[in-house]
């Protein structure tokens, strides 16, 4: 089967400012995959491209097999979902108001609205006007309209900036569950943890080129340092080497009943986008 | 993809559901029915007391309150929200109109109830009042979409509204040679003399280059729309 995303050799310039740089990169059908990247580091100009909003400067990028152009495709936005952070719902309709008229306009079935407010927890909620929800509700009003038409790629940028690890778990719930049903997530973020969490495979962007792109275990393995251990006794913290000296170290504190605990020195998917960049994440 | 009427009716539901709830739009569009008490019920026969709470409930009501639905969606991002939905931009703003249209139904029929209702060729009358609406309504979307934001729509509207408003009232009374030339073009001077001559004669025939004006001023307003719409991109 075709990918869901195929971007080959991408550029997009903004007069002699290049947002994004010679990108390549697939998508697969079912696959939730991260867009990690600092702020300015061209995560939203890469998803305004592929939903259409932008026009890219040079090279090509496949969406569903079909060609993003920079053009409005009424075919191509029924099969897509977009959720930003910048939620645009309306403040002062109800929850269900705010969904029915995207029902009516995506013309999904009647009870699409009742279902996809059951699937991110705000069933209780359907009266309420927007204005009078918190910010965690808000986002999840946006989420459930980005989802509403069941699309098979759903595009989230920063869907839980400035969110609480509460109100962001719960999305990353939701989010799990419509992957499960096959729905194929792009999704950027500036948070590691999230993008660790959630994501499949992630790209780590930088000043709009790509600088690595695996799976959250594969790049931790392969920065990780594997030269020491980190061992806390009762006696304190030790850094000890990972060879036979080590071995009899670690063993003379088992034996003694002292370990407390043991870690291999595996580095944070922060630490190895600084590595990579030099740059921190936020 | 085909025009269909469910999106029209989801955006012209929401539009309606929003507009009642919102003070601002409530205010605009209540404004023509407050004026009308500064007309008189006695003088019902001249022309100018039946003309202008018709000319302010379709030209505030409609053009404002338009602009306002449009602006406000700039403003709050949610244009971009429908822009990347299915529906069209032809879907959208005709949701938009017929939400718009309702309410100035409402003031108008509330205006009509405090001064009187015209006397008039009924079929002529709602040829006048539709034409002019079609036209303030182009007028409006226009405004709404060359505004930023909600405040920005008297930077941008209220001179142009003011001419079209007042020229038939002042046109004939200021004596001035080239105010008058304009104001004879104005859409609203076509409806007030249309309006005039329904009055006096009572036949269609003798409106009916009034009629033919107002309808090219309608195509005109949605040319100008579209081509203000089609040159708008995701980015304000
Ligand atoms: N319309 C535009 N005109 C000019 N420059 C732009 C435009 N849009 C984006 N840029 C520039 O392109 C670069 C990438 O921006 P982009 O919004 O894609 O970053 P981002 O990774 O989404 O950042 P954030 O995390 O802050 O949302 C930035 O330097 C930005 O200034
Ligand atoms: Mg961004």
């Amino acid at each position: 089967m075709e990918p869901a995303i195929a971007v080959s050799q991408l550029e997009r310039h903004f007069r002699n400012k290049k947002a994004l740089d010679r990108v390549s990169f697939e998508v697969a059908r079912g696959e939730i995959f991260g867009f990690l990247g600092p702020s300015g580091s061209g995560k939203t100009t890469m998803v305004k491209i592929l939903t259409g909003q932008l026009q890219p400067s040079a090279g090509e990028a496949f969406v569903l097999g079909k060609r993003a152009a920079g053009r409005r495709d009424p075919e191509q936005l029924r099969r897509i979902g977009i959720m930003t952070d910048n939620s645009g719902i309306y403040e002062r309709l109800t929850v269900y108001d705010n969904l029915a008229l995207f029902r009516g306009l995506y013309e999904a079935p009647e009870k699409s609205v009742a279902g996809t407010l059951e699937s991110v927890g705000l069933a209780g909620e359907a009266r309420t006007t927007v204005q009078q929800l918190s910010k965690g509700m808000k986002q999840r009003v946006a989420l459930a309209r980005a989802l509403l038409h069941k699309p098979d790629l759903l595009f989230l940028d920063e869907p839980t900036s400035a969110l609480d690890p509460m109100n962001a778990a719960r999305i990353h719930e939701a989010l799990r569950a419509l992957n499960r049903q096959g729905t194929t997530i792009f999704l950027t973020t500036h948070d590691m943890a999230e993008a660790e969490t959630l994501c499949d495979r992630i790209a780590f962007l930088n000043n709009g080129t790509l600088s690595a792109l695996d799976t959250p275990q594969r790049l931790k393995l392969s920065h990780a340092d594997r030269s020491t251990i980190t061992v806390v006794a009762s006696d304190g913290r030790h850094v000890v080497n990972n060879d036979r000296e080590g071995a009899e170290r670690i063993a003379g504190w088992m034996r003694a009943g002292q370990l407390l605990s043991i870690h291999s020195d595996e580095p944070s998917l922060g630490d190895i986008f600084v590595k990579l960049t030099g740059r921190t994440l936020s | 993809m085909r025009f269909s009427l469910r999106r029209l009716r989801a955006i012209a539901i929401k539009e309606w559901k929003d507009a009642i709830r919102n003070p601002q739009i409530l205010l605009t569009a209540a404004m023509p029915i407050a004026f009308s008490f500064l007309f008189d019920r006695k003088e019902a026969s001249d022309p100018a007391v039946v003309a202008f709470p018709l000319l302010l409930a379709v030209s505030i009501t409609g053009a404002f309150v338009q602009a306002n639905m449009v602006a406000e969606e700039k403003e709050k991002n949610t244009l971009r929200m429908l822009m990347l939905s299915p529906a069209s931009p032809a879907e959208v703003l005709l949701g938009k109109s017929v939400a718009t249209s309702a309410l100035a139904l409402l003031v108008m029929i509330g205006s009509l109830a405090v001064t009187s209702v015209p006397d008039a060729n009924p079929i002529g009358l709602t040829a006048l009042i539709l034409l002019l609406l079609i036209a303030f309504l182009a007028f409006g979307t226009t405004i709404g979409l060359l505004s930023r934001t909600v405040t920005d729509i008297s930077i941008v509207g209220l001179p142009l509204l003011l001419v079209v408003i007042m020229g038939p009232m002042l046109g004939t009374s200021l004596d001035m040679g080239w105010f008058s030339a304009v104001v004879d073009w104005l859409p609203t001077q076509h409806f007030v003399l249309g309006l005039t001559g329904l009055l006096d004669s009572g036949s269609l025939a003798g409106i009916g280059v009034h009629l033919a004006a107002l309808a090219f001023w309608c195509a005109a307003a949605c040319l100008l729309c579209l081509g203000v719409y089609s040159r708008k991109r995701y980015d304000k």
